[in-house]
């Protein structure tokens, strides 16, 4: 369980001032819960998942984990980072086992486990490969593996499949939720994408930016197993409603809404 | 190259070619023009490729050239793999601890442009005229650009490969050893093979104001009686001498760095 209690994250902005990257953020994630947070870029999603990880620290309020305070990284969290964060001189085999060697695991014992889960994210063959040699798509299959190997209770995952083309990010969506009703796992998932928060999600988390807040939790009560087939789930009413939800509170937040362009002008000149 | 049929294209495969390296035919071009330019300006310093080359094999014979070059080598060797060390160390503590950056740089940039001869009469009164000053002068010629390029190398690390490595909990040292170093080793590379070329000039140059040992010193003897003959055959063998250790060091940098894609690489 991951419970975030008030907390607050400051940045100091370019003319000196401080911004809010996240601001009295209160949100706990049960076990085995697969929570998507979705916002605008600048909401502080990232900024929210890196607090988790324990990569960076912040001002006020508590993060606990399994009932204990994050201070630094460790091995109960692991992460799949949105540019795969590969070693491009390792092959697949010794990216997936990076984690384990950092744990000082021996050779025989790391690679054991990283072939059983290079199968696992349908790389098998690919062993020997360096990162260069593969798609993008393979190359995050790699990324999650490496994740899965240190078997960590949470996952974090920081827009995973933001970089990759609309057909390749289908099949990881429904390859990731295979794998999660499978082993289940805590996951923590930022995206800016509305139909990626909802196919995946069992609560959508909508961030707002400036300052980074939550604006609203909106649960996701689509049965599982759920399937990212074009014209099955996506075209259902309970998916659409959702969306529409989710796109009513996100377009007055876009910087281009002309509204929330209004109040940011107004604010500027009172500020 | 428009329209080729299958028998031009035919004719053309069936056409005998020798391969010839390209850095021969560079080699070979510039020994003609060196030749036909010191046939024709006549001039007293400037012998004939055909001669310096004779003079070189004459010198290789009488076992001169053979037994110079090993003591040369030794001080190269010796020299170079001081700065090797020396260098990567410092260059990546440079990279990586902005303090380390503060104390040192002014010093690394300043020796880098200062002329490195100019401490050859402090390292003689210091080591005396033996091998410890000469390998000192060839240290001082390649250090510096080899901790400069690394610790540019080291700062140019991504940023996610090292924020990764600390998540899944890297150490200090893992994160230095199994990221940070082989991540700045292709860039680092390019400062190395710089650094072994100025090791060369620096071996030449202390065997010649230090100690008149090893090639430096058939040099000196040759530049005495004023046989331009001889100083070139000796500038060949250090050439050659240089271009060898380069292609040594390109070994190393493909051997470490075969992951670089090609493209990427030179």
């Amino acid at each position: 369980m991951i419970e975030i209690r008030g907390v607050t994250k400051k940045f100091t902005g370019r003319e000196g001032g401080d911004v809010h990257a996240l601001k009295d953020v209160n949100l706990t994630v049960g076990d085995n819960e697969f929570l998507t947070v979705l916002g605008p870029s600048g909401c502080g999603k990232t900024t929210l998942l890196r607090a988790i990880a324990g990569l960076i620290g912040w001002e006020e309020g508590d993060i606990v984990v399994d009932g204990e305070s994050v201070r630094r990284p460790g091995p109960d969290r692991a992460m799949v980072f949105q540019n795969f964060a590969l070693l491009p001189w390792a092959t697949v085999l010794d990216n997936v086992a990076f984690g384990l060697e950092l744990r000082g695991e021996s050779r025989a014992v790391r690679h054991a486990k990283a072939r059983e889960l290079i199968e696992l994210v349908g790389l098998g063959g690919f062993e020997s490969r360096l990162p260069g040699e593969l798609s993008g798509g393979m190359q995050q299959r790699v990324g999650l593996a490496r994740a899965l190997a240190v078997e960590p209770n949470v996952l974090l995952m920081d827009e995973p499949f933001g970089a990759l083309d609309e057909q390749t990010r289908r099949i990881l969506q429904e390859e990731l939720l295979s794998i999660w009703e499978r082993r289940r796992l805590t996951v923590v998932f930022i995206t800016h994408s509305m139909e990626e928060a909802v196919l995946l999600g069992d609560r959508v988390v909508l961030m707002s930016p400036r300052p980074g807040r939550i604006a609203e939790i909106v649960p996701v009560d689509i049965p599982r197993p759920r399937s990212a087939d074009v014209g099955g789930l996506e075209q259902s009413p309970e998916f659409t409603a959702i969306t529409s939800r989710l796109w009513e509170s996100l377009r007055t937040m876009h910087p281009d809404h002309r509204t929330s362009a209004r109040a940011a002008a107004t604010q500027e000149v009172a500020g | 190259m428009t329209a080729t049929t299958p028998a031009a294209r035919s004719i053309v495969r069936r056409t005998p070619r020798v391969a010839v390296p390209p850095p021969l035919v560079g080699l070979l071009a510039g020994a003609v023009l060196w030749e036909v330019v010191a046939w024709s300006a006549d001039a007293a310093f400037l012998p004939p490729a055909s001669a310096v080359v004779a003079r070189l094999w004459e010198m290789t014979v009488d076992g001169l050239i053979l037994s110079s070059l090993a003591s040369s080598l030794a001080n190269l060797v010796l020299g170079f793999a001081i700065s090797l060390v020396l260098g990567l160390t410092l260059g990546v503590l440079m990279g990586r601890y902005r303090p380390v950056d503060a104390a040192l740089g002014v010093y690394m940039y300043a020796l880098l442009t200062a002329p490195s001869l100019v401490f050859a009469p402090v390292f003689f009164s210091l080591f005396g005229p033996g091998r410890a000053s000469i390998v000192a002068v060839v240290v001082m010629y390649s250090l510096f650009i080899i901790v400069i390029s690394t610790a540019s190398a080291v700062r140019a690390v991504p940023e996610h490969l090292t924020e990764m490595a600390h998540l899944y909990g890297a150490s200090e040292r893992q994160l230095l050893l199994k990221v940070v170093v082989p991540a700045a080793l292709p860039l680092a590379m390019a400062g190395i093979r710089l650094g072994i070329g100025r090791a060369v000039t620096g071996m030449i140059n202390g065997e010649m104001f230090i100690a008149v040992v090893g090639l430096g010193r058939v040099l000196t003897q040759a530049g005495g009686r004023f046989d331009s003959e001889s100083v070139l055959a000796v500038l060949l063998a250090v050439v050659l001498v240089a271009l060898g250790a380069v292609g040594l060091v390109q070994w190393a940098d493909r051997r470490v760095n075969g992951w670089l894609p090609r493209t990427a690489r030179e």
